[in-house]
């Protein structure tokens, strides 16, 4: 459908646009930090010939456009810099974090997913009972609790009576007993467990809210009763009708809210000392390790971005009125 | 035996501050295989509130009492559980500013097979093949039943709803202002395929409306109603030139009419409140001929013909 | 459609309130939830500004060994550094609250002006400031924070700059949305015909309507700046100098409180921040549902409508 199309080419401009934007920010708030050129870099640990190094490949002694140019070059090649620790390319270091964040990050929101929907529509389809009231004082809690303090909630009081482990990703003496693949994948579970409910109950008091008013919304409108009046029992209109039809913003509202997500993910890493990315992020700040930062920050920005995109794609699928 | 016939029907609404509003104060009316009655009254008289409590589509903070008779059976006397059974395959209703009785992520087709599977009559391609020809029978090419509610104009989507409605094959079908926010040609359309429908399949109508001249083309008879109540039956003829009740005189003067001589007068002030009792003629207020009595004992039944009544204490004279 | 609002609109008057306060009053008496926030607030208010006057000791007086359990003299026991922790709520109270209002006035200044000028202006300027606000919603908020607060330095100014740039987003669109609606009405387009400038309509007319909108969705924003308060803080990009409910949590942590099972200094601040941001979502949320009341009545429902009796009449009709 050409009108169909125009709307998908557009979004994907947007995305790129903004993919650009993020980069050149980047450049902006790194590479032109106030104070001496060199200093820029602020590297305390930094060899004198690291830094020489450092003050060719980012061409500190050019224009600040032919900075911006070489940066624009160095970015689209995948050069993020190097890290001032570990002297290695920041890509290369970033990549055992993201892949131990992922799947903790999978799991919390499916967590939050199952349980924000489920309570959301209950609350909704009971509307004024206690049930209801319970639940949306029960999401507005989970809501305002700060994540990290909700961690250590969880550390204190959960952990123990559960026998979960409360750091790290993996037991480091279970290796000498060979436990063979099952044993080392239910040990990760195990460690990925907290962290992730930590996410869930974060993230659910939000979508139960959120749930709850867009059923709430679907409830109210004019086709449900007519469904009501064609003689449909209550649950068959909420299966056909009302379902689809709130679903529609709360898929959207995922996949937008990653990048609160995100932020979350380096306050609970922190927490559990859990080696992904937001643990990285810590780290590189403490250590003023800023190329790593950078790396993080533009790598984060684009996901989000990219989840953003994938949210208005989905819209486009899912709601057929969507076609200017 | 008419095929509904509904006596004295009252509703009432909780409101918040404990009080009730009394929406429908006891009507009384009966209606013929085949006969068009309209419904008239100015906005919150109770009009669209009476024909929901026909389908029992009311919200639960409502209560009923009265009988509604479905060919003999009172169908009001078990509630919701003797109501739902004939919704659609024997009262079926077209909604005001049909536009937003469809669901929007859903095609026209599917909304449509959706009471014909439901009720039984048909599956699969045979529910898709019926949809087509009730499509065509409203003017709508069988083809753009998988199209979705917003490809349709706002014509369009009356005439799949009233598609939609007469898809079971009911007795009666309720129109509630069923031309309100169409345009003047499409309102015209939309009328001639009502009536069109209704003379055709042999159905009854009910139509809601405040718009008289309306009444007048479409219907056989109609019921005047103000705060609650009937004020007035009748043909649409005697109602028009032989008003028995001050209120249907005043509002048929009300409404200009570019062929006839006289004033074009508006009724001033407001209906009453209904979360009070009222004493005496609920119009009194505002009637140009109300006596002492209107104010404080209610209006008895005039007769002028077989099926002419009216609530009132004046006598008209002609 | 509403086939059922029909029946309810012109019979039931509506009551005008004869004063601000009485609306006030009436708007706190119908939404409880609002007043218990409401309530709650200015406890917390009342704590932060006479803090330096109740509490029971100094804000850096040393009075026991890290840690100290909780007992009658320190009901919340002490703190790493060996600090009475009721003291130190208190004292944190008023940080907590100053960073949270002003990042979310600050917010509200950038995001209300913005939105303004867009919603009024329309056409080019709008397009283009919505373009800008689109690509600032994107950034993920916690992250950009901390990169930016490492780079700028960590003081309170900083913090509560960070908070107003980047939340300008939302309110900015929200109130474009509210100041197009207020644009069309009848009074804004006689002014305008009237000759009235640009500025003058917007001061006069546009604000005042979208002043209570503003304030409610304000005050949702300190909410969200103390959270961001608490989680910059927590990763050592808060204001060394000052004490926070943030910061408590931060140090807690950072000295291993809960080896020492320590839970008195981890829960009362964590559970002071949550009831504040409880507070101001409660009454945010409740203003927000006054203002823009969506009167949509469920169509289902699990209880149906009842059957009863007619009532008693001398003529049936």
């Amino acid at each position: 459908m050409g009108a169909g199309w125009s709307y998908v080419g557009r979004r994907t401009l947007f995305a790129l646009i903004t993919i650009f934007v993020a980069i050149s920010l980047n450049f902006v708030l790194f590479r032109l930090a106030p104070g001496d050129r060199t200093s820029a870099l602020r590297c305390q640990s930094c060899t004198k010939e690291f830094k020489q190094q450092l003050r060719a490949d980012y061409g500190l002694d050019k224009s600040v456009p032919e900075q911006y140019w070489i940066y624009l070059k160095q970015t689209s090649q995948g050069d993020f810099g190097r890290s001032f620790v570990t002297e290695q390319p920041v890509i290369n270091e970033l990549w055992e974090p993201i892949k131990n964040t992922t799947p903790m990050i999978l799991l919390g929101t499916i967590l939050s997913i199952m349980l924000g929907v489920t309570t959301g529509v209950i609350a909704a389809w009971r509307r004024g009972t206690l049930t209801d009231k319970t639940t949306v004082w029960g999401g507005l809690l989970f809501y305002s609790l700060p994540t990290q303090w909700l961690a250590l909630m969880l550390i204190l009081y959960l952990a123990g009576p559960l026998n979960l482990p409360t750091s790290d990703i993996a037991d480091p003496y279970l290796a000498y007993n060979n436990p063979g693949a099952w044993n080392e994948a239910l040990d990760r579970f195990k460690h990925m467990i907290l962290p992730a409910a930590t996410i869930g109950l974060v993230l659910f008091g939000e979508y139960t809210l959120i749930v709850r008013s867009s059923m709430l919304e679907a409830l109210g409108e004019d086709y449900i009763l007519t469904a009501r009046a064609k003689g449909l029992s209550n649950w068959e209109i909420v299966r056909k009708h009302a379902l689809r039809n709130s679903m529609l913003p709360i898929v959207t509202l995922i996949f937008l809210s990653l990048g609160f997500i995100l932020g979350g993910t380096i306050l609970i890493e922190t927490v559990f000392n859990y080696p992904g990315i937001g643990l990285q992020i810590y780290q590189s700040v403490g250590e003023r390790d800023y190329p790593m930062l950078q790396g993080a920050f533009l790598l984060l920005t684009v996901v989000v971005i990219l989840m953003n995109f994938i949210a208005d794609l989905l819209y486009f699928k899912l709601d057929p009125r969507v076609t200017e | 035996m008419s095929v509904l016939s509904v006596e004295d029907l009252h509703v009432w609404f909780e409101l918040p501050n404990d009080k009730e509003l009394h929406a429908v104060q006891g009507i009384s009316f009966e209606l013929e295989r085949g006969e068009r009655l309209g419904l008239v009254g100015e906005s919150g008289c109770g009009k669209t509130t009476a024909i929901l409590a026909m389908m029992g589509l009311l919200p639960p903070t409502a209560s009923a009492a009265g009988r509604i008779f479905l060919d003999g059976e009172d169908i009001l006397a078990g509630g919701d559980d003797t109501m739902r059974p004939h919704r659609w395959t024997d009262i079926a209703m077209v909604f005001q500013g049909a536009m937003n009785a469809f669901d929007p992520v859903k095609t026209i087709g599917s909304q449509i097979q959706e009471p014909i599977e439901k009720a039984g009559l048909a599956e699969g391609k045979a529910a898709r093949l019926r949809t087509a020809e009730l499509l065509e029978l409203v003017g709508i090419a069988g083809s753009r039943q998988d199209r979705y509610p917003h490809e349709f104009s706002g014509g369009m989507r009356q005439r799949a709803a009233i598609a939609m409605a007469i898809a079971c094959e009911p007795k009666i079908l309720l129109a509630d202002e069923p031309t309100t926010a169409l345009d003047v040609m499409v309102q015209a359309q939309i009328l001639e395929l009502l009536v069109q429908l209704t003379d055709d399949l042999g159905l009854a109508m009910i139509m809601v409306t405040h718009d008289l001249p309306l009444v007048s083309q479409v219907c056989n008879r109609a019921a005047v109603m103000y705060a609650g109540m009937i004020a007035e039956t009748g043909t649409t003829a005697e109602l028009y030139h032989h008003p028995l009740h001050p209120y249907t005189r005043m509002l048929f003067s009300a409404t200009p009419d570019l062929l006839a001589n006289h004033e074009i007068r508006s009724i001033s002030g407001t209906p009453p409140r209904l979360d009070v009792a009222i004493e005496g003629c609920p119009f009194a207020p505002r009637c140009d001929s109300a006596i002492a009595a209107c104010s404080t004992t209610p209006p008895p039944l005039r007769t002028a013909g077989p099926d002419h009544r009216a609530y009132c204490h004046v006598e008209v004279t002609k | 459609m509403s086939t059922l609002d029909a029946s309810f609109e012109p019979v039931a008057e509506a009551r005008k309130p004869r004063s601000r306060t009485r609306a006030l009053l009436r708007f706190l008496r119908e939404h409880p939830q609002a007043a218990i926030g409401a309530f709650v607030l200015l406890f917390f208010v009342l704590i932060a500004i006479f803090g330096p006057w109740i509490a029971p000791y100094g804000e850096r007086e040393k009075v026991g060994p890290l840690f100290g359990t909780p007992s009658g003299a320190h009901p919340l026991g002490l703190d790493d550094g060996g600090i009475d922790m009721l003291s130190l709520l208190i004292y944190g109270a008023r940080v907590t609250l100053i960073v949270g209002f002003a990042g979310a006035v600050v917010a509200m200044l950038v995001g209300g002006s913005i939105g303004i000028l867009a919603g009024y202006f329309g056409g080019k300027i709008d397009n283009a400031l919505m373009r800008v606000t689109d690509y600032f919603l994107v950034l993920p908020d916690l992250v950009l924070m901390i990169v930016v607060a490492s780079i700028w330095g960590r003081s309170l100014r900083n913090i509560i700059i960070i908070i107003g740039l980047i939340y300008w987003t939302f309110m900015a669109r929200l109130i474009r949305a509210q100041v197009k609606v207020v644009r069309e009405r009848a009074y804004v387009k006689r002014a305008q015909a009237l000759g009235a400038s640009h500025t003058r309509i917007i001061f006069k007319h546009v604000i005042p309507q979208i002043a209570p909108l503003l304030l409610a969705q304000t005050v949702l924003m300190v909410a969200l700046a103390i959270f961001l308060e608490t989680a910059i803080s927590f990763l050592g990009l808060g204001d060394p100098s000052v004490t926070s409910w943030g910061k408590m949590i931060s140090s807690a942590f950072e000295r291993s409180a809960i080896s020492y099972g320590a839970w008195w200094a981890i829960a009362p601040p964590g559970i002071a921040v949550a009831l504040v941001i409880m507070a101001f979502n409660m009454l945010g949320t409740a203003a927000e549902d006054s203002l823009n009341p969506r009167l949509k009545v469920s169509h289902l429902s699990r209880r149906h409508f009842r059957l009863r009796p007619l009532p008693d009449k001398e003529a049936p009709r």
